[in-house]
Protein backbone atom coordinates (compact mmCIF):
# COMPACT_ATOMS: atom_id res chain seq x y z
CA UNK A 1 0.00 0.00 0.00
CA UNK A 2 2.87 2.54 0.62
CA UNK A 3 2.82 3.21 -3.32
CA UNK A 4 -0.51 4.29 -2.93
CA UNK A 5 0.22 6.45 -0.38
CA UNK A 6 3.03 7.92 -2.37
CA UNK A 7 0.83 8.82 -5.17
CA UNK A 8 -1.17 10.35 -3.06
CA UNK A 9 0.90 12.50 -1.52
CA UNK A 10 2.73 13.49 -4.61
CA UNK A 11 -0.65 14.91 -6.12
CA UNK A 12 -1.48 16.75 -2.80
CA UNK A 13 2.11 18.14 -3.31
CA UNK A 14 1.81 18.87 -6.94
CA UNK A 15 4.66 17.16 -7.30
CA UNK A 16 4.13 16.06 -11.14
CA UNK A 17 7.34 14.63 -11.65
CA UNK A 18 6.91 12.24 -8.82
CA UNK A 19 2.89 11.38 -9.64
CA UNK A 20 4.67 10.66 -13.22
CA UNK A 21 7.05 8.33 -11.99
CA UNK A 22 5.42 6.50 -9.32
CA UNK A 23 2.28 5.67 -11.68
CA UNK A 24 5.15 4.16 -14.05
CA UNK A 25 6.34 1.96 -11.20
CA UNK A 26 3.11 1.22 -10.32
CA UNK A 27 1.69 0.15 -13.66
CA UNK A 28 5.56 -2.32 -14.19
CA UNK A 29 4.29 -3.83 -10.94
CA UNK A 30 0.72 -5.00 -12.16
CA UNK A 31 -1.29 -2.47 -10.25
CA UNK A 32 -4.31 -2.28 -11.73
CA UNK A 33 -4.97 1.18 -13.24
CA UNK A 34 -8.86 1.76 -11.96
CA UNK A 35 -7.33 0.88 -8.19
CA UNK A 36 -4.74 3.77 -8.69
CA UNK A 37 -7.59 5.93 -9.52
CA UNK A 38 -9.75 4.85 -6.79
CA UNK A 39 -7.38 4.53 -4.34
CA UNK A 40 -5.08 7.18 -4.77
CA UNK A 41 -5.70 10.08 -7.20
CA UNK A 42 -9.72 10.48 -6.14
CA UNK A 43 -8.80 10.42 -2.75
CA UNK A 44 -6.14 13.23 -2.91
CA UNK A 45 -8.47 15.34 -5.19
CA UNK A 46 -10.90 15.30 -2.56
CA UNK A 47 -8.24 15.84 0.11
CA UNK A 48 -7.26 19.23 -2.36
CA UNK A 49 -10.72 20.40 -2.51
CA UNK A 50 -11.00 19.91 1.24
CA UNK A 51 -7.80 22.14 1.90
CA UNK A 52 -8.79 25.06 -0.88
CA UNK A 53 -12.68 25.26 1.56
CA UNK A 54 -10.53 25.34 4.47
CA UNK A 55 -8.26 27.69 2.86
CA UNK A 56 -5.03 25.92 3.37
CA UNK A 57 -4.71 25.40 -0.26
CA UNK A 58 -5.25 28.27 -3.15
CA UNK A 59 -5.43 28.20 -6.66
CA UNK A 60 -1.77 27.77 -6.98
CA UNK A 61 -1.70 24.94 -5.34
CA UNK A 62 -4.86 23.41 -6.86
CA UNK A 63 -3.80 24.28 -10.09
CA UNK A 64 -0.19 22.31 -9.36
CA UNK A 65 -2.17 19.45 -7.88
CA UNK A 66 -4.47 19.47 -10.62
CA UNK A 67 -1.02 19.22 -13.48
CA UNK A 68 0.27 16.37 -11.32
CA UNK A 69 -3.05 14.01 -11.34
CA UNK A 70 -3.06 15.17 -15.29
CA UNK A 71 0.73 13.89 -15.72
CA UNK A 72 -0.54 10.55 -13.72
CA UNK A 73 -3.49 10.22 -15.95
CA UNK A 74 -2.06 10.21 -19.03
CA UNK A 75 -0.35 7.17 -18.37
CA UNK A 76 -3.58 5.84 -16.80
CA UNK A 77 -6.24 7.09 -19.27
CA UNK A 78 -5.23 4.55 -22.96
CA UNK A 79 -5.19 1.89 -20.30
CA UNK A 80 -8.24 2.21 -19.25
CA UNK A 81 -10.01 3.67 -22.96
CA UNK A 82 -8.53 0.48 -23.71
CA UNK A 83 -10.22 -2.01 -20.81
CA UNK A 84 -13.59 -0.27 -22.12
CA UNK A 85 -13.59 1.28 -18.77
CA UNK A 86 -16.12 4.35 -18.64
CA UNK A 87 -15.33 7.77 -17.37
CA UNK A 88 -17.35 9.44 -14.64
CA UNK A 89 -18.78 11.58 -16.94
CA UNK A 90 -18.85 13.12 -19.97
CA UNK A 91 -18.73 16.86 -19.29
CA UNK A 92 -18.81 19.72 -21.91
CA UNK A 93 -17.03 23.32 -20.29
CA UNK A 94 -17.10 26.59 -21.34
CA UNK A 95 -16.86 30.58 -20.67
CA UNK A 96 -20.54 32.20 -21.70
CA UNK A 97 -20.74 34.25 -24.71
CA UNK A 98 -19.09 37.70 -24.06
CA UNK A 99 -16.94 36.21 -21.16
CA UNK A 100 -13.11 35.86 -21.86
CA UNK A 101 -12.04 35.14 -18.28
CA UNK A 102 -11.18 31.77 -18.54
CA UNK A 103 -9.02 30.75 -15.58
CA UNK A 104 -12.31 29.54 -13.12
CA UNK A 105 -13.47 27.56 -15.80
CA UNK A 106 -9.98 26.38 -16.54
CA UNK A 107 -9.28 25.14 -13.02
CA UNK A 108 -13.03 23.49 -12.70
CA UNK A 109 -12.01 21.37 -15.97
CA UNK A 110 -8.83 20.38 -14.13
CA UNK A 111 -10.60 19.55 -11.16
CA UNK A 112 -13.45 17.74 -13.17
CA UNK A 113 -10.47 15.53 -14.97
CA UNK A 114 -8.79 14.64 -11.68
CA UNK A 115 -12.41 13.40 -10.80
CA UNK A 116 -12.18 11.32 -13.34
CA UNK A 117 -14.64 12.81 -15.84
CA UNK A 118 -14.12 13.28 -19.70
CA UNK A 119 -14.20 16.96 -20.61
CA UNK A 120 -14.98 18.54 -23.64
CA UNK A 121 -13.28 22.07 -23.06
CA UNK A 122 -14.66 24.56 -25.67
CA UNK A 123 -12.67 27.89 -24.16
CA UNK A 124 -13.91 31.22 -23.60
CA UNK A 125 -16.35 33.08 -25.42
CA UNK A 126 -18.41 30.13 -26.24
CA UNK A 127 -21.60 30.90 -27.81
CA UNK A 128 -24.69 28.87 -27.56
CA UNK A 129 -24.63 26.92 -30.78
CA UNK A 130 -21.22 25.64 -30.16
CA UNK A 131 -22.26 24.18 -26.56
CA UNK A 132 -25.24 22.57 -28.75
CA UNK A 133 -22.69 21.03 -31.33
CA UNK A 134 -20.61 19.83 -28.56
CA UNK A 135 -23.17 18.15 -26.50
CA UNK A 136 -24.32 16.24 -29.53
CA UNK A 137 -21.05 15.46 -30.81
CA UNK A 138 -19.37 14.41 -27.66
CA UNK A 139 -23.10 12.59 -26.17
CA UNK A 140 -22.02 14.59 -22.92
CA UNK A 141 -24.44 14.00 -19.93
CA UNK A 142 -23.13 17.68 -18.35
CA UNK A 143 -22.89 21.11 -19.66
CA UNK A 144 -21.07 23.37 -17.55
CA UNK A 145 -21.23 27.07 -17.77
CA UNK A 146 -18.75 29.41 -16.53
CA UNK A 147 -19.37 33.54 -16.31
CA UNK A 148 -16.85 36.68 -14.15
CA UNK A 149 -18.82 39.21 -14.51
CA UNK A 150 -22.92 40.27 -14.14
CA UNK A 151 -22.83 42.02 -17.48
CA UNK A 152 -22.72 38.58 -19.09
CA UNK A 153 -24.58 36.50 -16.76
CA UNK A 154 -27.94 36.85 -18.82
CA UNK A 155 -25.55 34.53 -21.30
CA UNK A 156 -26.23 31.84 -19.51
CA UNK A 157 -29.66 32.02 -19.33
CA UNK A 158 -29.64 32.12 -23.52
CA UNK A 159 -27.47 29.01 -23.83
CA UNK A 160 -30.07 26.84 -21.73
CA UNK A 161 -32.54 28.57 -23.54
CA UNK A 162 -30.81 27.45 -26.59
CA UNK A 163 -30.51 23.73 -25.45
CA UNK A 164 -34.55 23.83 -24.83
CA UNK A 165 -35.06 25.15 -28.12
CA UNK A 166 -32.48 22.68 -30.03
CA UNK A 167 -34.84 19.85 -27.97
CA UNK A 168 -31.18 18.33 -26.28
CA UNK A 169 -31.78 20.12 -22.99
CA UNK A 170 -33.46 16.90 -21.51
CA UNK A 171 -30.54 15.03 -22.54
CA UNK A 172 -28.15 17.33 -20.14
CA UNK A 173 -27.81 18.58 -17.11
CA UNK A 174 -26.61 21.91 -16.55
CA UNK A 175 -24.33 23.41 -13.87
CA UNK A 176 -23.50 27.23 -13.54
CA UNK A 177 -20.21 28.81 -11.67
CA UNK A 178 -18.49 31.66 -11.34
CA UNK A 179 -17.37 34.66 -8.91
CA UNK A 180 -21.10 36.45 -9.17
CA UNK A 181 -23.01 33.34 -10.20
CA UNK A 182 -25.39 32.47 -6.73
CA UNK A 183 -27.58 29.97 -6.54
CA UNK A 184 -30.59 31.82 -6.70
CA UNK A 185 -29.31 32.68 -10.53
CA UNK A 186 -28.88 28.98 -10.93
CA UNK A 187 -32.66 28.22 -9.86
CA UNK A 188 -34.04 31.59 -12.34
CA UNK A 189 -32.33 30.23 -15.25
CA UNK A 190 -33.32 26.97 -15.23
CA UNK A 191 -30.19 25.46 -14.57
CA UNK A 192 -29.88 22.13 -12.99
CA UNK A 193 -27.18 23.12 -10.49
CA UNK A 194 -24.45 25.52 -8.98
CA UNK A 195 -21.53 25.53 -7.26
CA UNK A 196 -19.63 28.01 -5.51
CA UNK A 197 -15.70 27.09 -6.17
CA UNK A 198 -13.66 24.42 -8.32
CA UNK A 199 -13.66 21.81 -5.74
CA UNK A 200 -17.14 21.59 -5.11
CA UNK A 201 -18.45 21.41 -8.86
CA UNK A 202 -16.96 17.99 -8.69
CA UNK A 203 -18.78 16.64 -5.71
CA UNK A 204 -21.88 18.68 -7.64
CA UNK A 205 -21.27 16.84 -11.53
CA UNK A 206 -21.35 13.47 -9.34
CA UNK A 207 -24.52 14.45 -7.96
CA UNK A 208 -26.02 15.55 -11.35
CA UNK A 209 -24.16 12.02 -12.90
CA UNK A 210 -25.82 9.99 -9.96
CA UNK A 211 -29.17 11.98 -10.91
CA UNK A 212 -29.44 11.14 -14.52
CA UNK A 213 -28.50 7.71 -13.90
CA UNK A 214 -31.63 7.34 -11.58
CA UNK B 1 -31.30 68.40 1.41
CA UNK B 2 -28.29 66.54 3.48
CA UNK B 3 -26.72 63.71 2.27
CA UNK B 4 -24.45 60.98 2.86
CA UNK B 5 -22.19 59.54 0.27
CA UNK B 6 -20.29 55.84 0.64
CA UNK B 7 -18.48 55.42 -2.43
CA UNK B 8 -15.28 53.04 -3.70
CA UNK B 9 -12.33 54.69 -3.34
CA UNK B 10 -11.81 53.72 -7.18
CA UNK B 11 -13.76 56.73 -7.59
CA UNK B 12 -12.16 59.32 -5.42
CA UNK B 13 -11.46 62.34 -7.63
CA UNK B 14 -14.93 61.52 -9.60
CA UNK B 15 -16.83 61.90 -6.65
CA UNK B 16 -15.24 64.95 -4.83
CA UNK B 17 -16.07 67.15 -7.92
CA UNK B 18 -19.25 65.85 -7.88
CA UNK B 19 -19.30 66.61 -4.00
CA UNK B 20 -18.00 69.97 -4.78
CA UNK B 21 -20.54 70.92 -7.79
CA UNK B 22 -23.57 69.64 -5.68
CA UNK B 23 -26.40 72.46 -4.24
CA UNK B 24 -26.69 69.93 -1.29
CA UNK B 25 -24.70 69.22 1.73
CA UNK B 26 -22.65 65.97 1.17
CA UNK B 27 -20.91 63.90 3.85
CA UNK B 28 -18.29 61.15 1.89
CA UNK B 29 -17.21 58.27 3.14
CA UNK B 30 -14.54 56.56 1.26
CA UNK B 31 -14.22 52.33 1.40
CA UNK B 32 -10.90 50.65 0.09
CA UNK B 33 -11.06 49.45 -3.58
CA UNK B 34 -9.88 45.81 -1.77
CA UNK B 35 -13.35 44.75 -0.81
CA UNK B 36 -14.08 45.01 -4.36
CA UNK B 37 -11.86 42.02 -4.49
CA UNK B 38 -13.42 40.10 -1.61
CA UNK B 39 -16.90 40.10 -3.94
CA UNK B 40 -20.17 38.96 -3.23
CA UNK B 41 -21.66 38.48 0.05
CA UNK B 42 -18.42 39.43 2.22
CA UNK B 43 -17.85 42.64 0.36
CA UNK B 44 -21.97 43.44 0.75
CA UNK B 45 -21.17 42.89 4.42
CA UNK B 46 -18.31 45.42 4.35
CA UNK B 47 -20.82 48.50 3.02
CA UNK B 48 -23.73 47.21 5.08
CA UNK B 49 -21.62 47.67 7.93
CA UNK B 50 -21.24 51.22 7.10
CA UNK B 51 -24.69 51.70 6.02
CA UNK B 52 -25.60 50.64 9.09
CA UNK B 53 -23.01 52.97 11.12
CA UNK B 54 -25.03 55.82 9.44
CA UNK B 55 -26.47 58.06 12.38
CA UNK B 56 -30.87 58.02 12.13
CA UNK B 57 -32.65 60.48 11.41
CA UNK B 58 -29.65 63.03 10.17
CA UNK B 59 -29.46 62.32 6.36
CA UNK B 60 -32.63 62.89 3.21
CA UNK B 61 -30.71 59.61 1.82
CA UNK B 62 -27.57 57.52 1.81
CA UNK B 63 -26.03 57.88 -2.02
CA UNK B 64 -23.77 54.53 -2.46
CA UNK B 65 -20.63 54.89 -5.09
CA UNK B 66 -20.86 51.72 -6.72
CA UNK B 67 -22.46 49.62 -9.54
CA UNK B 68 -23.65 46.36 -8.87
CA UNK B 69 -19.94 45.41 -8.75
CA UNK B 70 -19.97 41.55 -9.43
CA UNK B 71 -22.89 41.08 -7.22
CA UNK B 72 -20.98 43.10 -3.98
CA UNK B 73 -24.51 45.05 -3.81
CA UNK B 74 -26.80 42.08 -3.72
CA UNK B 75 -28.88 41.73 -0.58
CA UNK B 76 -27.58 45.10 0.84
CA UNK B 77 -30.18 46.58 3.09
CA UNK B 78 -31.69 50.27 3.99
CA UNK B 79 -32.18 50.25 7.90
CA UNK B 80 -33.46 54.06 8.29
CA UNK B 81 -32.17 56.21 6.16
CA UNK B 82 -33.22 55.82 2.05
CA UNK B 83 -30.34 54.48 -0.06
CA UNK B 84 -30.04 55.53 -3.87
CA UNK B 85 -27.78 54.38 -6.28
CA UNK B 86 -27.06 54.04 -10.02
CA UNK B 87 -28.46 51.23 -11.78
CA UNK B 88 -24.60 50.34 -12.88
CA UNK B 89 -23.11 47.04 -13.44
CA UNK B 90 -19.55 48.82 -12.25
CA UNK B 91 -17.45 51.74 -11.83
CA UNK B 92 -16.35 52.02 -15.65
CA UNK B 93 -19.87 52.12 -16.78
CA UNK B 94 -20.23 55.15 -14.38
CA UNK B 95 -16.79 56.69 -15.97
CA UNK B 96 -18.29 56.23 -19.01
CA UNK B 97 -21.37 57.90 -18.25
CA UNK B 98 -24.31 55.35 -19.40
CA UNK B 99 -25.04 51.85 -19.60
CA UNK B 100 -25.86 52.75 -23.37
CA UNK B 101 -22.52 53.46 -23.50
CA UNK B 102 -20.99 50.74 -21.55
CA UNK B 103 -22.80 47.70 -23.59
CA UNK B 104 -21.58 49.47 -26.85
CA UNK B 105 -17.70 49.36 -26.14
CA UNK B 106 -18.02 45.98 -24.18
CA UNK B 107 -19.34 44.81 -27.24
CA UNK B 108 -17.34 46.39 -29.87
CA UNK B 109 -14.19 46.02 -27.91
CA UNK B 110 -13.93 42.85 -26.34
CA UNK B 111 -10.50 42.17 -24.59
CA UNK B 112 -10.23 45.51 -23.26
CA UNK B 113 -8.76 46.45 -19.79
CA UNK B 114 -10.12 49.67 -18.58
CA UNK B 115 -8.07 52.35 -16.15
CA UNK B 116 -8.50 55.40 -14.97
CA UNK B 117 -7.21 57.77 -12.24
CA UNK B 118 -8.63 55.88 -9.21
CA UNK B 119 -7.47 52.39 -10.88
CA UNK B 120 -4.35 53.66 -11.14
CA UNK B 121 -3.46 55.37 -7.81
CA UNK B 122 -5.80 53.49 -5.16
CA UNK B 123 -5.95 50.45 -3.66
CA UNK B 124 -1.85 48.98 -4.38
CA UNK B 125 -1.49 47.95 -0.91
CA UNK B 126 -4.52 45.83 -0.65
CA UNK B 127 -3.81 43.79 -4.15
CA UNK B 128 -1.47 42.06 -2.21
CA UNK B 129 -4.53 39.92 -0.20
CA UNK B 130 -6.07 38.62 -3.57
CA UNK B 131 -2.55 37.79 -5.34
CA UNK B 132 -1.56 35.44 -2.50
CA UNK B 133 -5.26 33.25 -2.91
CA UNK B 134 -5.16 33.56 -6.76
CA UNK B 135 -1.25 34.18 -7.69
CA UNK B 136 -2.70 36.54 -9.99
CA UNK B 137 -0.13 39.27 -10.56
CA UNK B 138 3.11 37.51 -8.65
CA UNK B 139 6.14 37.54 -10.52
CA UNK B 140 8.02 34.85 -12.25
CA UNK B 141 10.59 35.22 -9.62
CA UNK B 142 7.97 35.01 -6.93
CA UNK B 143 6.64 32.16 -7.82
CA UNK B 144 9.67 30.39 -8.94
CA UNK B 145 11.03 31.32 -5.18
CA UNK B 146 7.72 29.63 -3.58
CA UNK B 147 6.69 26.69 -5.59
CA UNK B 148 10.42 25.88 -7.43
CA UNK B 149 11.37 26.05 -10.61
CA UNK B 150 9.13 23.79 -12.55
CA UNK B 151 6.36 24.47 -11.24
CA UNK B 152 7.16 28.28 -10.67
CA UNK B 153 7.18 28.37 -14.54
CA UNK B 154 3.95 26.54 -15.18
CA UNK B 155 2.14 28.78 -12.68
CA UNK B 156 3.44 31.95 -14.19
CA UNK B 157 2.29 30.68 -18.01
CA UNK B 158 -1.28 29.63 -16.44
CA UNK B 159 -1.63 32.75 -13.89
CA UNK B 160 -0.75 34.85 -17.49
CA UNK B 161 -2.84 33.62 -20.13
CA UNK B 162 -5.83 35.94 -19.95
CA UNK B 163 -3.36 38.52 -20.87
CA UNK B 164 -3.59 36.79 -24.63
CA UNK B 165 -7.55 37.36 -24.15
CA UNK B 166 -6.80 41.03 -23.38
CA UNK B 167 -6.11 43.45 -26.15
CA UNK B 168 -6.36 46.84 -25.81
CA UNK B 169 -5.80 49.01 -22.64
CA UNK B 170 -7.98 51.89 -22.21
CA UNK B 171 -7.46 54.51 -20.22
CA UNK B 172 -10.74 56.59 -19.43
CA UNK B 173 -9.88 59.99 -19.35
CA UNK B 174 -12.29 62.74 -16.71
CA UNK B 175 -10.37 65.64 -17.26
CA UNK B 176 -10.00 66.13 -13.75
CA UNK B 177 -6.23 64.47 -14.19
CA UNK B 178 -3.70 67.11 -12.36
CA UNK B 179 -1.06 65.84 -14.93
CA UNK B 180 -0.33 63.59 -17.29
CA UNK B 181 1.04 60.74 -14.97
CA UNK B 182 -1.90 58.40 -14.83
CA UNK B 183 -2.27 58.23 -18.83
CA UNK B 184 1.71 58.07 -18.85
CA UNK B 185 1.26 55.15 -16.33
CA UNK B 186 -1.81 53.35 -18.55
CA UNK B 187 0.51 53.66 -21.75
CA UNK B 188 3.40 52.19 -19.62
CA UNK B 189 1.29 49.31 -18.33
CA UNK B 190 -0.13 48.53 -21.96
CA UNK B 191 3.60 48.40 -23.89
CA UNK B 192 4.82 45.74 -20.94
CA UNK B 193 1.31 43.58 -21.53
CA UNK B 194 1.80 43.80 -25.09
CA UNK B 195 -1.52 45.50 -25.77
CA UNK B 196 -2.43 48.41 -27.27
CA UNK B 197 -3.62 51.75 -26.18
CA UNK B 198 -6.51 53.96 -26.17
CA UNK B 199 -7.60 57.21 -24.63
CA UNK B 200 -11.35 57.35 -24.08
CA UNK B 201 -13.58 60.28 -23.16
CA UNK B 202 -15.24 59.51 -19.76
CA UNK B 203 -18.48 61.05 -19.00
CA UNK B 204 -18.98 62.63 -15.49
CA UNK B 205 -22.72 62.61 -16.00
CA UNK B 206 -24.31 59.91 -14.31
CA UNK B 207 -22.18 60.33 -10.98
CA UNK B 208 -22.86 64.01 -11.02
CA UNK B 209 -26.56 63.17 -11.24
CA UNK B 210 -26.33 60.81 -8.01
CA UNK B 211 -24.92 64.12 -6.28
CA UNK B 212 -27.62 66.24 -7.28
CA UNK B 213 -30.24 64.62 -6.31
CA UNK B 214 -31.49 63.91 -10.19
CA UNK B 215 -32.59 60.53 -9.95
CA UNK B 216 -34.72 59.73 -12.88
CA UNK B 217 -35.91 56.25 -12.42
CA UNK B 218 -34.12 54.89 -15.41
CA UNK B 219 -30.57 55.54 -13.91
CA UNK B 220 -31.07 55.09 -10.46
CA UNK B 221 -32.73 53.07 -7.94
CA UNK B 222 -33.84 54.54 -4.21
CA UNK B 223 -34.61 51.54 -1.69
CA UNK B 224 -37.04 52.59 1.13
CA UNK B 225 -36.61 51.54 4.42
CA UNK B 226 -37.10 47.63 4.81
CA UNK B 227 -35.88 46.69 1.42
CA UNK B 228 -32.96 45.35 -0.13
CA UNK B 229 -30.74 45.97 -3.43
CA UNK B 230 -31.37 42.96 -5.66
CA UNK B 231 -29.94 41.61 -8.87
CA UNK B 232 -32.20 41.33 -11.55
CA UNK B 233 -30.24 39.83 -14.59
CA UNK B 234 -31.95 41.95 -16.83
CA UNK B 235 -31.50 45.57 -18.34
CA UNK B 236 -32.66 47.09 -15.53
CA UNK B 237 -29.33 45.56 -13.69
CA UNK B 238 -31.44 46.18 -9.89
CA UNK B 239 -34.64 46.34 -8.54
CA UNK B 240 -35.83 46.75 -4.44
CA UNK B 241 -36.89 44.07 -2.94
CA UNK B 242 -39.10 43.63 0.58
CA UNK B 243 -35.98 42.73 3.42
CA UNK B 244 -39.05 40.16 4.60
CA UNK B 245 -39.10 38.29 1.23
CA UNK B 246 -37.84 34.60 1.75
CA UNK B 247 -34.88 35.03 -1.30
CA UNK B 248 -31.67 35.96 -0.46
CA UNK B 249 -28.87 34.60 -2.52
Amino acid sequence: MPEFEKLHQAVLDGDQKAARSLTEAMLAEGVAPLDMITKAMVPAMDEVGRRFECEEYFVPELLLSARAMKASMELLRPLLTASGAQPAGRVVIGTVKGDLHDIGKNLVASMLEGGGFEVVDLGADVAPEKFIEAVKQSGAQIVALSALLTVTMPSMRTTIDALNQAGIRNQVKVMVGGAPVTSQFATEIGADGYSENASAAVQLARKLMAGSQA
Amino acid sequence: MRLKLIGCEVLYRELCDAVARSPHQVDIEFLPKGIHDLGGEPMMKEIQARVDAVPPGTYDAILLGYGLCGMGLHGLAARHTPLVLPRAHDCIALLLGSRTRYEEHFQNYPGTYYRSTGWIERGKDIQQIAQNRTGLGLSLEALVAKYGEDNGHYLYEELTRYRNTYNRMAFIETGLEADNRFEEEARWQAAEQGWRFEKIQGDLGWLRQLVRGEWRENGFLMVQPGERIRATWKDDIIRAEDIRSRATV
